[in-house]
Parts: C-alpha cells; structure tokens; sequence
C-alpha cells in the first residue's frame, strides 16, 4: 500500500465493519445517518450511512498487502505483508483474548528480503497463510506460513518492537520455516486459493498461471499467460476465475484451463482491481486507474468447456459511486450489490448499492411497473387532486376523465362541452363556442329553407368572406353623440354572417350587439365588453360597462382610469389626447384595454394594434376585422391569421377554417402536439356535411381514439360514440355480425336482421322477444318447425322466460322498466360457440353463477370460461 | 404525483422483462430462472401471480402479448436460441377456480443460430405477426395465417442487420398513409461500425421490407427502442436507450406518387438527456406517448414529458427500488415533488 494506494477490507463476520489500509490501518463502522450507534464525528458514506473510526494501527510500516483472518476467532486479526517479505500478524480493536494475544505480533520471515505481494489465508484450513514475493535468484517466490508453528505464549507482547531494523530480536515470535515452498525461480503477482479444493493454490506467477496442489509440491499444472494479476475465483462458480493484465480481463475455467474462456473488453487503462459480487452470481466489478467508474461486467452467459458452444451474453455497465477518482472498493460480503469505494486520496469514502439493470412498462391506464432486480414494483398516478394540480394533467389522464364526464356528447347545448372537459381551457372553451355558433346558424339557415347555404356556415370565416358580395360601406356615428365619425365600417350579408359565428350577434341582418354585452357583463368580462361596446361605436357604453365593472369589482382603479380616459377623447389628430394614449396604452395589462385605445387612436384602415394584439380572441379580432376592413384588406388578413394557427394548431382557429380541409390541417397540427385525438373525433363529428370525416387522418383519430376507449375498458363509452358517430356518419354502422339459420329448412330463422346490437366473441345472442308475430316465435318463419330447447328449462326458444325459483323474490322491488328490459335480455337465446349448447340468457346466467360447466349433461364445457376479455368488467359501468 | 409500492415477485433469478396486455389488467414477466410468470390485476388493485412455468432452457429475455383479440396469447424470447409462442387455455382442469390459469405452447421458433434477444407482435392491423431479433443481427418475421391456429406460423421475411441486434419496435401507426415499418437497435459497443438504429420500411411493389433510414448518430450500444404510439399525428417518435435517452422525430416528407422507394424522413432529435450518468437500459411510453420513462444505471426511474412547445423535460424520478429519494443525490432538473411511500396507493 505504501502510503499511496488505499485498499479497503470488509470484515468476514461483522457486516458493519471494515478496514481501510493505506499507511495505517483504521477500522471503521457502519451505520444509520443519526443512529444512536453513531457519534459526533461520523464521516457520511450516503445518504443513509455513516461511519464511525474504531481503532487506529499504525504499527506496520512498509504495508504492501493486507489479509483479514477468515474464522470468527480471533475476530480482528489481520496479516501484514510487507516491503521487505515479511509477515506481521496484527490486530485492530481491544477485544484481545487468548488466542489473539498469541497470534498477534508473530512474525514470518522469508530467507531473502524482497517484497510481498500478495497474501491469502485458506477458507478452510485457517492456519495456513500464502504469500506471494517477487522473484530473488532461485528461492521460492510462494511461501505458505503455519501461524501456528513454534508457538510461544511469552512472544505475545512484541508489537512495539521496530521489527524492520531488528531482526531477530525475539526468536519465539519469528518464525523463519515455512510449511510449504512453491514457486521455485518466479515470482509471484496474485494468490488465491481454490474453493472447490482446499488444498489447491492458484497463483499468478510471473508470466504464467499456476495451480499448486499442497498434497504433491513437486506438480504444478500451469498456463503461460500474461494475464496473470488480481487472480480471484467466482464464489458462486467455483470452477471460474477472474485475472488482468494492464486494461484486458480475463475468464478462465478451471475445467479447461489452456486458455481463458472468455477475454473481456479491454479498458483504455490499466486494471487496479477486480471482484467478483459475492452476493449475486456472474457480477465483476473491475476498477482502473485514475478513474471515478467502476466497470460491471454481468455475466448472465458465459461459455463452458463442457457441452455445446453457446456465445457469451456480458452485459457491460459503468457505475459512478461518487465523484473524486476511487482508489479501491470492496463488496459487502453479504448485503445484496453493496460495496464501500474509498478515493484514491484523502480517504473518502462512499457506501454505494449497485441496482439491477430496472425493465419497465408503462400499463393503458398510465401506471408503471418495473422490475428491480428479483422485485417488482407498481407505481400508479395518485389520484388526488391538491399541491399537484399545478402541474398540468398528463392528456391521458384528462382524458379519461373527460370521457367518464360524456365529453363532446351534448349535441344541443354544444357550447356546455367545453364544462365537460373541466372548464379550464380556454382554447377548448373557444372551440366548443365556435362549433355551437356555426350549429345556431346552420339551424337558422334550415328554418329559412336555404340549405344549399347550410354547407357554407361550416365552412369557416375564411371561405365566407371570400365569397362577399355587395359590402356597403358607412360611417356612423358615435352614438350619444352627433359627431360625424371617419371610421368607415363595412357591412355584407356574409360579413354578417361572420359576425355571428364569432358571437357578437345573435341574429341578422340588424346588428345588435347589445346581447352579447349582457352577456358578457354577467360574466364579468368587463373588458371585453367595453371593447365590443368601443368597436360598435358606442363611447357611452363602453364608459358605462367600465364604471360598472368598477362598481362591480370593489373600485377597481384601472377600469375608472379607463373610463376616465375614454370620455376624454377626441378625433383631433395631433391632440394631446391622442398623443399620451398612443404612448400610455402599451402600459395597460389587459389587451382588451389596449387595443380599445389601439382603436381610438389609429388610423382608419390601419389597424394592426388591433389586429395583431395575439393576446385578444381570435373571435374578437376577427369579428373587428369583418367591421373594419375593405374588401381588399380582410381577406388578406384573415389568410394570414388562418396560417397562422394552423402552424400553431391553435384550436381557435376553427372559427376561421371551420370543417373544412384547412380545419383537419389545424387539427393535424393540434394532434401533433397534444395527442388530444378525442376533442379532434368529436370535433369533426360535428360538422354536417360529412365530408371531413372522409379524410383519412379523422378516420385515423377516431380510430384512435375508440382504440383508447377500449384499451382503458371504457366499452360502453365506446359504444355510446359509435351511436354518437352513427348519428352522423351512416357509414359507419357495422352491418349485422350474427345469423342463425334453421335447423330444418337452413333459412335465417330472424325476422329483421338489420336490429342485432351486438357484438362479441364467443357467445352470441339472438333477440327473438321483439318479433311482430310474437305467437309463433317458438318456430322457423321458414318451414314452422320448432326452434332449439333451451338447455335448463327445455322449452322452445322464443317461449317467454319464468323465473327461476328463489331468483325472483329478491328483485320485485326494482323499478319496472329496469324489471322489462331484463326480462326481455332473459329471453334472448344465447348458446356457446365452443359445445353450441344453450338456451335462455336469463337462465344461463343464473345456471354459470353457480356452475361453471355447461348444463347439457355429459357435457364438461367451461363455457363462462372461454373468453378472458368476456370476463373484464367495464371500468365505466355506472 | 407518482406513488410506488413493491409486490412479491418470486422469482428466483433477475427479472429481464415486465409487459403489459391490451386493457393493463394482465401483466407477465420473464426472468434468468427460465420462466414466465402472469399477473392479474384484481378488482381491488392487487396483483396476483396466476401462472409459472419453465418456457425455455436459458434466460429468457423478454415476454410480450399479443392483441386480445388473437386470445390470451405470449411469446417469449431466450437465450436457448428460440422465441416461443404462449395460449392460455380454459377447461382442462379447475384451476381457474384456484386462481390459477393454464398455459401452453403453441409453437416453438428455432430458426435464430444465436441467443434470441427480442420479440415483438406487429401492430394489430397487421394481423398476427411476430417478430423476432438475434445476437447474430437477424430480425425474423413470422405470421400466423390461422388465427385459430397458432402452432402454425411461416417465417416470412428475413432481414440481416449485419449488426448484433438488441431490440425491436414495431411503429403502431395504423394509419394508411404509413407503410408497416419498425426500427431495430443494436448492442454492439464499437462506435465505429456507424448508426445502430435502423429502420426497415415495407415495400407494397416488392413485397419486402427495406431499409429506409439509419441513424447514424446513434454510435453507442443500444439497449431498447420504443416507437410511441402515434394516437393519429402526422410524424413518429422514437424513444432510444443507450449511453444517453434520446428522443427522435421522424417526419414523413411528403411523398411524390411516382416514387416507389422507401419514404424519405426528417430526422429530428427532440431531446438528449445524460441524467443517468450512464447506460441508460430501457424506455417505454405511455398511451399517448406523452410521457416516456427510462431507466438507467443511476439505478433510477426517470419520466420525461414534453410541453406544448415539444421541449421535454424530467418530470420525476423514483429510485429502483422503491425508497425515498433524498434531494441532495439528485441533479435538480425541474423536478415535480415525488413522494414515495410503501403502502398501496389509493387508486
């Protein structure tokens, strides 16, 4: 170790307690961040831990290697190799007993001076200490020690002596004779001894690998290798062995030791340390120099000699344990992946676990499951609502929750959709008012018996205004006042019309605004009010609207200051007015405030402050635009905008494309971002002509979107969309999915084929209670042969069900509709599609609560049985 | 907010794969102990193993299920070289009663020489097809043309991907506008053998799946890839595990009706994300694919989600084994406060 490189020993029986080995030894303890076995003082190893210093033992000078004592007593005993060969017995702790007391202070000397490399005691035989030695001339390069030869109680109290500079001070203590020499004219790197055999030493000489057999010294079996460092056995695969050479690992099999089973991927610098996990099977760590990694190798497959030729699955993983370079690690010899990583410097030090590599899976219902290591884990979206509503709903969530809340399914009340999906986002606010407008007037238009211009409403503002004809321009004036106004407004049929999708009007051709204010007032949008009352020209108003919403709000400052500054104004160009309100507007917050003084104080024709201003609606800027500009100008203008939110897939754009194919660009481009493919279903639907809904990307999101409906279980909102769909796009509707024909005659034995709702797998109803001829629906319409008997109470099909005795009772008090609509399902046939036995729903179901064989005697079908799915239970059932 | 709780597993060696069925109800998991185990979920939120058994003579390394409308249906991939096709049967004995199901083998695939590392059902519109990716950079595509019968299946498509392969993703896009196309990613380490994601594209006018776009500016080993369901957008988003997370986008351009060859894409990285120090091992995408997770040798689960702007960022992260993470471990990206608890979450 010599000062430089620490190395870190754990203790074999005290999982708590480990040694760090630099220039001295020092024992540590492990434990609980704040436990009460740990002090003041306690250095933090994680988050967790900390460790507290035990015991201090500096008396080995020179350390080039550190072994622990295997066996539990004594329990802090420890073997020191040294620079000059030597071997010191050395303990940390008081806990001195005895046997302790003999051992600690003995010292072996080789017969030459020269380093030690290595030490390993036998996992079995705890007397017998190896030690490795670099070469000199022809002596044994591994000397393997009997600690307890020429033992002599009084040598026990030799630990001050300077054992460097005295040789022989007390010869009771030093024992000179090793048990066994190997190695003759080599040196010696690494030892280990052998688990599957005891009495096998491998050892990594110089330039080849070596087995030493103790029962016959004279043998060695050997491998020339380069390969010859840090030599360890797996201890979970006793028969494999780990060894490197500067960046390369290498495998071997003991099995078949000619050349290493396996080569690891070399690393770009030299290998200072590799381990084998000893508490999971196939792990290496392996650290280089200079490095903050520690370099995992998984061995889930590794080639044997033995059998078939199978390639290696080594899965290669990088852990950093902390952020200064590591100067060695050690694994916990029993806590699951654990190790302690020392720094290569002042001695820091981290308690670190190495996970598993985690396989996750998120499930349809947004809960993850992963798998950690041998564990698993559920993780699921906490429900609650609270700190985190903030923190916007992931779309999936928010819509199943919309879903449950019938979300786009008031087709009266269109407008209400937007409440439905929570209220809270303006952009689907926006939407759902746009489509209930463009709904009012297309209903209006049918009332004046001009269908062929119904098509046009759902056409969107950009088509309508193109298609302008006869505008008539005037100049109004401000009303309450006489003054003649140079502000020309533009009036159309279709800018009329664009009026009232945008819901400033309710109702051609007068326009009438007054309304729409009300209405705003009562939502108290005071603002916006007084911008629609400014843009109608209507001063009076707007003032009046101001110093209510200022009463209203409990003497909101700004909107008196507003009303204030509006009552001042005045026509004249270069007036003062006009000049501190072109400049003060940018200061006012609310853009409705601004763009009223926007308005006030452009030119006519030039409106950009209005028309550009993106924080008022879209459905306000356009409405000012259908008012304000020429023929020449709105067009362009609404061209521009209309581009604009496509680009953004800004939902209140709709107003502009309305349910065209400029509206499915928009859509694309809101789907693109949000996935919300279930506003773009419903959308879509929505439109009269049904031309949209032949473009293949609304096909795709309602397919989609019915996909999602049945992945979370929500079969019956599926079904409810699917009539919702049908409503509107007769296409759409599935033909009939079952026919049954006669036994006899082989006719179809139905009366209507076009009234089967049902679908599914497996079993198969056939609704016979609801035929006009209703007293010979036990028979073929064909041939007026009987039908099948039902299996339990073996009448013909079609013969009106009685209860079941003990079934009935229960039920009487449940409301009749509910009562006729399950006795007419009780009549329904349903058979098996696995045995084709059956008979009366009702009776079946009773008969598989209790029994989950078919009722047909001799028959062993498990007929309930056969369909997973048939089994889930909707998660939307009320 | 993300609440994490730990179910006894069982299993006797590390658990490789956790899949998901159609409805989230079912749940499998394949481990180096050489079996599948099946999960359901009861009415109260508890998972309850159903089904073990020994599907292969190796480790196996993923599980899958198919659509629930071909049945209760798995296939499971190992290292003993082959992918396996899994039927659950009802009626053989009472076992349902038990609480345990019965499951057998349909078929095995053995035409992989090496360890079969993925396997995965095509896309429901498809019909039943599977998939399957090997050590030696083979992906092979198998379909059933009975689906009443699932111990037959034809190989029919072979592609060599001269690299080793280490994950498949079929796009789900069933969308008409985009031809059947997957991307398979591949572990080799040697950052000079170029891009180790591809992306195979089906050719009506051939009949053969073509390769239609390499990323080559994945050089790392790559660990898992995940297409993101598509929920009807006009573009694809491929999640990508490997030194780092990283999200792509690819961008049909839009095609001339003449041309024949594969779709030309945009490809754009959305994101990049180191926060996993290092190898990052798999992602998976939710339903709508608006949050991804990822795990990584940090040890952690990481989500990502992307505003409306498409910027992505962490929204969470949950140790690997379930206990509180303490701030001061963490790198402080815009986290959202995690909390995690042992108990059962509420649902």
């Amino acid at each position: 170790m010599s000062g430089s490189k620490p190395d870190i020993l754990w203790s074999p029986h005290h999982p708590d307690r480990y040694v760090i080995c630099d220039s001295e030894l020092g024992l540590y303890r492990i434990g609980p961040v704040g436990g009460s076995e740990t002090k003041a003082g306690a250095l933090p190893l994680s988050e967790e831990t900390a460790a507290t210093l035990l015991a201090i033992n500096s008396d080995t000078p020179y350390m080039k290697c550190v072994a622990w004592y295997p066996k539990h007593e004594p329990e802090c005993l420890l073997a020191v190799g040294q620079a000059n060969g030597r071997v010191v017995l050395t303990s940390l702790g008081q806990s001195h007993n005895s046997t302790c007391k003999e051992l600690v202070g003995k010292e072996f000397v080789p017969k030459h001076a020269r380093q030690c490399n290595t030490l390993a005691w036998n996992p079995v035989d705890s007397n017998l200490l190896a030690a490795g030695l670099d070469k000199h001339r022809a002596d044994f390069s591994v000397l393997i020690w009997d600690i307890s030869s020429k033992f002599s109680p009084e040598a026990s109290v030799a630990a001050e002596k300077i054992r460097l500079s005295s040789v022989d001070l007390d010869s009771s203590s030093v024992v000179t004779k090793p048990l066994y020499e190997l190695g003759q004219n080599d040196a010696c790197l690494s030892l280990c001894w052998l688990l599957r055999d005891p009495k096998l030493l491998l050892a990594g000489m110089h330039r080849n690998l070596a087995i030493f057999d103790l029962r016959n010294t004279s043998q060695k079996t050997f491998v020339n290798t380069k390969a010859i460092q840090g030599v360890t056995v797996d201890p979970h695969f006793h028969d494999r062995v780990a060894s490197f050479f500067e960046g390369q690992v290498a495998i071997w099999d003991l099995r078949k030791f000619e050349k290493p089973v396996l080569t690891l991927t070399e690393q770009p610098k030299p290998l200072t340390k590799v381990a084998w996990c000893p508490t999971r099977t196939g792990l290496l760590a392996t650290l280089t120099r200079d490095s903050n990694i520690i370099r995992l190798y998984d061995m889930q497959h590794t080639p044997t000699p033995i059998g078939d030729e199978t390639e290696p699955t080594i899965i290669e993983r990088s852990v950093q344990p902390c952020e200064s370079q590591i100067g060695s690690f050690a694994w916990h010899p029993s806590s699951q992946n654990r190790m302690v990583v020392v720094s290569a410097a002042n001695r820091v030090m981290t308690d670190f676990t190495v996970f598993e590599r985690i396989s996750l899976a998120w499930s349809s219902t947004t809960s993850l499951m992963w798998a950690c290591g041998r564990h698993l884990y559920d993780c699921v979206e906490d429900g609650a609502d609270g700190v985190e509503s903030v923190i916007e709903k992931d779309i999936a969530t928010k819509m199943r929750q919309r879903a449950q809340s019938r979300y786009g399914h008031d087709t009266v009340q269109v407008w209400r959709n937007h409440l439905l999906a929570g209220g809270n986002d303006p952009k689907l606010k926006s939407l759902w008012y746009d489509l209930f407008y463009m709904k009012q007037c297309a209903e209006d238009m049918e009332l004046k018996l001009q269908g062929n211009k119904q098509s046009v409403v759902y056409s969107g503002i950009k088509n309508i205004v193109k298609t302008s004809s006869g505008t008539t321009e005037s100049r109004r004036c401000w009303s309450g006042s006489d003054r003649q106004t140079d502000v020309p407004r533009y009036l159309s049929e279709e800018r009329c019309l664009a009026l009232r999708l945008c819901g400033w009007i309710s109702r051609g051709p007068d326009i009438d605004v007054e309304i729409f204010l009300r209405t705003l007032e009562q939502e108290r949008e005071w603002e916006r009010a007084a911008a629609v009352a400014l843009f109608n020209l209507d001063i009076r108003r707007a003032i009046q609207i101001l110093n209510k919403g200022a009463t209203a709000e409990k003497g909101d400052l700004n909107l008196n200051v507003v009303a204030m500054a509006l009552s001042g104004y005045t026509d004249e160009k270069s007036s003062l007015w006009r000049e501190m309100c072109s400049s003060l507007r940018l200061q006012l917050k609310n853009p409705y405030l601004c763009v009223m003084f926007a308005f006030l104080t452009s030119e006519p024709g030039a409106y950009d402050g209005v028309l550009y201003e993106s924080s008022v609606a879209v459905r306000d800027r356009v409405a000012f635009a259908c008012m304000f500009l020429s023929d020449a100008q709105l067009p362009r203008y609404i061209d521009k905008l209309t581009n604009e939110m496509k680009e953004a897939g800004n939902l209140e754009g709709i107003l502009l494309t309305g349910l065209t194919k400029d509206g499915v660009d928009l859509m694309e481009s809101y789907v693109d971002r949000t996935g919300d493919v279930q506003t773009a279903s419903f959308c879509m639907l929505k439109g009269s002509p049904g031309d949209v809904l032949k473009d293949p990307r609304v096909q795709c999101w309602i397919e989609n979107y019915r996909n999602l409906l049945d992945a979370w279980r929500f079969w019956h909102k599926r079904a409810e969309f699917d009539i919702h769909r049908g409503k509107l796009d007769p296409s759409s509707k599935p033909l009939a999915q079952v026919f049954v024909s006669c036994n006899f005659c082989g006719k179809s034995i139905s009366y209507s084929c076009s009234a089967m709702p049902h679908q599914g797998r497996g079993f198969s109803q056939y609704g016979v209670s609801g035929s006009p001829t209703k007293s010979k629906v036990t028979s073929c319409p064909g041939c007026r042969k009987p039908l099948p008997r039902c299996a339990l109470c073996l009448m013909n099909m079609g013969t009106p069900v009685s209860n079941c005795p003990g079934t009935g009772k229960s039920d009487e008090k449940v409301d009749l509709t509910r009562e006729n609509k399950l006795a007419q399902f009780n009549n329904w046939f349903t058979w098996c599609h696995n045995c084709r036995h059956g008979g009366h729903a009702g009776h079946m179901l009773s008969w598989f609560r209790d029994h989950t064989e078919c009722p047909v005697s001799a028959c062993t079908c498990k007929c309930m049985q056969l369909d997973t799915t048939g089994n889930l239970v909707p998660s939307d059932s009320s | 907010m993300f609440v994490a709780r730990s179910i006894a597993a069982d299993h006797k060696d590390l658990i490789h794969d956790v899949s998901y069925d159609f409805h989230g109800r079912r749940m499998a998991t394949c481990s180096s102990d050489q079996s599948v185990k099946v999960w359901d979920k009861s009415e109260n939120g508890e998972w309850h193993c159903t089904a073990s058994w020994k599907t292969h003579s190796g480790s196996v390394w993923r599980v899958t299920w198919a659509h629930p409308e071909f049945g209760q249906v798995l296939a499971s991939c190992s290292f003993d070289r082959t992918a396996a096709v899994w039927e659950e049967i009802v009626g053989e004995s009472n076992d349902k009663q038990r609480g345990l199901s019965h499951w057998i083998k349909r078929t095995t695939l053995v035409d992989s020489r090496t360890s079969v590392t993925d396997v995965k059902f095509a896309p429901k519109h498809m019909g039943l097809m599977l998939t399957t990716c090997s050590a030696d950079g083979v992906v092979r595509i198998y379909e059933a043309p009975d689906v009443m019968n699932l111990s037959q299946w034809s190989l029919q498509h072979e592609i060599s991907c001269k690299l080793s392969c280490s994950c498949i993703s079929w796009n789900p896009s069933s969308s008409r506008a985009h031809p059947a196309m997957f991307a398979v990613g591949s572990d080799d380490s040697n950052v000079t053998y170029g891009g180790k994601v591809q992306i195979y594209e089906y050719n009506e006018n051939t009949r053969k799946y073509a390769k239609a776009e390499t990323l080559m500016t994945v050089t790392d080993a790559v660990h898992d890839i995940a297409f993101a369901p598509n929920l009807g957008r006009s573009f694809h988003v491929l999640a990508i595990a490997t030194k780092d997370v990283r999200i792509f986008k690819l961008v049909p351009m839009r095609k001339e009706s003449t041309s024949t060859g594969p779709t030309k894409f945009e490809v754009q990285i959305v994101a990049q994300f180191d926060n996993h120090n290092s190898q990052v091992w798999r992602v998976s995408w939710n339903i709508t694919s608006t949050l991804l997770a990822s795990s990584g040798d940090d040890g952690c689960v990481r989500l990502w989600k992307a505003n409306y702007m498409d910027n992505w960022k962490c929204t969470g992260i949950l140790k690997g084994d379930g206990s509180p993470l303490t701030g001061s471990s963490v790198r402080t990206d815009n986290l959202q406060c995690l909390t995690l608890t042992g108990t059962a979450a509420a649902h």
